[in-house]
């Protein structure tokens, strides 16, 4: 176990019916730490973070948080461990404003006649709060989502996860659809949650973004895991060696795929 | 309130536009159509319908294709069941109860085949709208089942200051209570996402199956209240009372502004837009329209919605 290691995954495997999509990812996710997950299309990286949020229940393999074992069978399980997943389709309805967004599904409320009304002003004013801590450049609360720029629904998503006092926030490809300057400050909140102590597992194509913020690599091939790097000990290259299968480490692998 | 506030704001103004055109119409053609009656008489026929429509409205809000085709069929059957429970000596005092209980036993099974079996909504209750209304038909061979306790009567035909009881404590209750519980609950919120984007909902942790089963169960007991209703008014259990009710109420909830695709909409204009059919439809009756070419009119009506619907663009992911 190492020291401040918020989650541990060992063995974890999955298959789709006859499909390997992970086979025996070993993992540790850090407190305060961004670790960046890379990997070809298909690599199993969405598959390995699904297992994590409790969407996929992994086929082989044992999670622990803060040296516990846990069973994250449902994201209602994986939530209640403080893990808060931000999809690479923002799971936010466009038709419910910034601060129900934040909310949803975990609304305020106060309960008259076990009626779960809702604390309006109190939601929005605390959506405020967080919108300013992390510079979203969201105006208003109560703006729809449907009107919002990408960069701007990343931004409402970390709001959700900061609200849910999430402990490991994982982002799935969360620049992907976006423009630079939009980037530029998706990452400043990635680094920011790092910052508050958050634990955040990133999956990115782009290596420059990788370098940018992640203290960790790990890359994906074929559902195995096959390097794992502290950024100062790499470089863009080997990165890019290991994703495309060219790292001359990889050549028994390959024979053996 | 900003799910798309503007659209659902110019549905309402067409609505009452629309309103007032069908009014000013029948007026100017007949102008005795006009009389002080006129409000008792529609809000005496709109009683059931509402009841229906607003059930209908939640379960196309819920999303998932929802539809609830076997609306008419829960209302006759409950109808119908109910009048036999009480012919088989169930207490008459549990009559309204009952009505209401076995109405939302209806729309369990609907709920049941559509969140359990997946089966499409639209195959799963057209499928329960035969089997509920045969079932009606055959339990009593096509005729009415009498005795309805007297003291429900009065309930079914008295007024009050011209507004019919059923309207007063039914109706008038329950679309304030849907409004309340859409606009300022966390249930509302919770409707209006898995409406809107079933998988975003379900992805935040909303229960999304267990919400549409009681959306269900929920439209049923409005139907079983209908049914209650259509006991106290004529006296007796009539086994195709529910006739027609699944078209006039689905075109109630989509003029009333509620989206097919569900997520947008609310229920004060579904309550307008049934008080306008009933209008429209006490308008032919008045001009001596036959009952054929009503039915006709009103499907009319619910195929100019869903067009006018397709053809008004609407933002989607
Ligand atoms: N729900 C699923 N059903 C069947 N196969 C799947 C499913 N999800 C992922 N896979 C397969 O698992 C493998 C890993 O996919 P994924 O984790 O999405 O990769 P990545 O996110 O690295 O691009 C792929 O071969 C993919 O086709
Ligand atoms: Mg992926």
């Amino acid at each position: 176990m190492t020291d401040n290691a918020f989650l541990e995954a060992r063995g974890i495997g999955k298959q789709f019916g006859g499909v390997t999509a992970l086979a025996d990812v070993d993992m540790d996710i850090r407190r305060g730490e961004v670790l960046a997950l890379l990997g070809d299309n298909g690599a199993g990286k969405s598959t390995f973070v699904k297992v994590l949020a409790g969407a996929h229940r992994p086929s082989a393999g044992t999670i622990a948080i803060e040296g516990r074992p846990v069973s994250l069978a449902s994201p209602q399980d994986a939530a209640a461990a403080g893990i808060a997943t931000i999809y690479q389709e923002l799971a936010l309805s466009e038709n419910l404003s910034v601060a129900e967004n934040v909310y949803l599904g975990r609304e305020d409320v106060r309960r008259i006649l076990g009626i779960p009304f809702l604390k309006r002003a109190e939601m929005r004013r605390r959506v405020g709060v967080l919108l300013d801590e992390l510079d979203a450049h969201i105006p208003n609360p109560d703006m729809p989502v449907g009107g919002l720029s990408g960069g701007q629904r990343q931004a409402v998503a970390i709001c959700r996860a900061l609200n849910l006092d999430a402990r490991l926030v994982i982002m799935d490809e969360p620049t992907a659809a976006l423009a630079v300057a939009e980037t530029r400050k998706v990452l400043a909140l990635v680094r920011r949650l790092a910052e508050r102590g958050c634990a955040v597992v990133l999956i990115s194509h782009n290596i420059a973004d990788v370098f940018e913020v992640a203290d960790r690599m790990v890359v994906f091939r074929r559902g195995r895991k096959i390097a794992e790097r502290r950024r100062a000990d790499t470089d863009p290259e080997e990165i890019v060696s290991f994703i495309t299968g060219a790292h001359p480490s990889l050549r028994s692998l390959e024979h053996l795929g | 309130m900003p799910r798309s506030t503007t659209s659902t704001a110019l549905k309402l103004v067409i609505l009452l536009v629309l309103f007032a055109a069908i009014v000013a119409a029948f007026g100017l053609y007949q102008p005795r159509f006009l009389q002080t009656s006129l409000v008792s008489t529609v809000l005496q026929f709109a009683s059931m319908l509402a009841l229906v429509a607003l059930g209908q409205a939640l379960i196309v809000l819920a999303g998932g294709a929802g539809i609830d085709l076997s609306v008419g069929g829960i209302v006759s059957l409950s109808a119908i069941l109910s009048m036999m429970a009480l012919q088989a000596g169930a207490p008459p005092v549990t009559l309204p109860v009952l009505a209401v209980a076995i109405g939302a036993l209806l729309g369990a099974v609907n709920g049941i085949l559509v969140t359990r079996i997946r089966i499409l909504p639209l195959i799963a209750t057209l499928g329960t709208l035969f089997v509920y209304g045969g079932l009606a038909m055959a339990l009593t061979a096509g005729g009415s089942l009498s005795g309805v306790p007297q003291w429900l009567v009065p309930f079914g035909r008295g007024l009050v200051g011209g507004v019919p009881y059923h309207f007063l404590a039914l109706v008038l209750p329950a679309y304030l209570a849907a409004a309340v519980i859409l606009t300022f609950t966390a249930w509302g919120r919770w409707l209006y996402a898995m409406g809107y984007n079933e998988r975003s909902a379900h992805l935040v942790g909303i229960r999304v199956d267990r919400i549409r089963f009681f959306a269900y169960c929920l439209s049923g007991a409005l139907s079983g209240l209908a049914a209650l209703v259509s006991l106290a008014w004529f006296g007796s259990g009539r086994p195709n009372i529910g006739l027609n009710l699944e078209l006039e109420s689905l075109a109630a909830a989509l003029l009333g502004g509620i989206a097919i695709t569900g997520g947008s909409g609310g229920v004060i204009g579904v309550l307008i837009a049934v008080l306008m059919i009933v209008t429209l439809k006490t308008g032919l009756q008045f001009v001596n329209v036959s009952t054929v070419w009503q039915v006709g009119i009103v499907g009319a009506l619910l195929l100019l919605v869903l067009l006018l619907d397709f053809l008004i663009p609407r933002r989607r992911a």
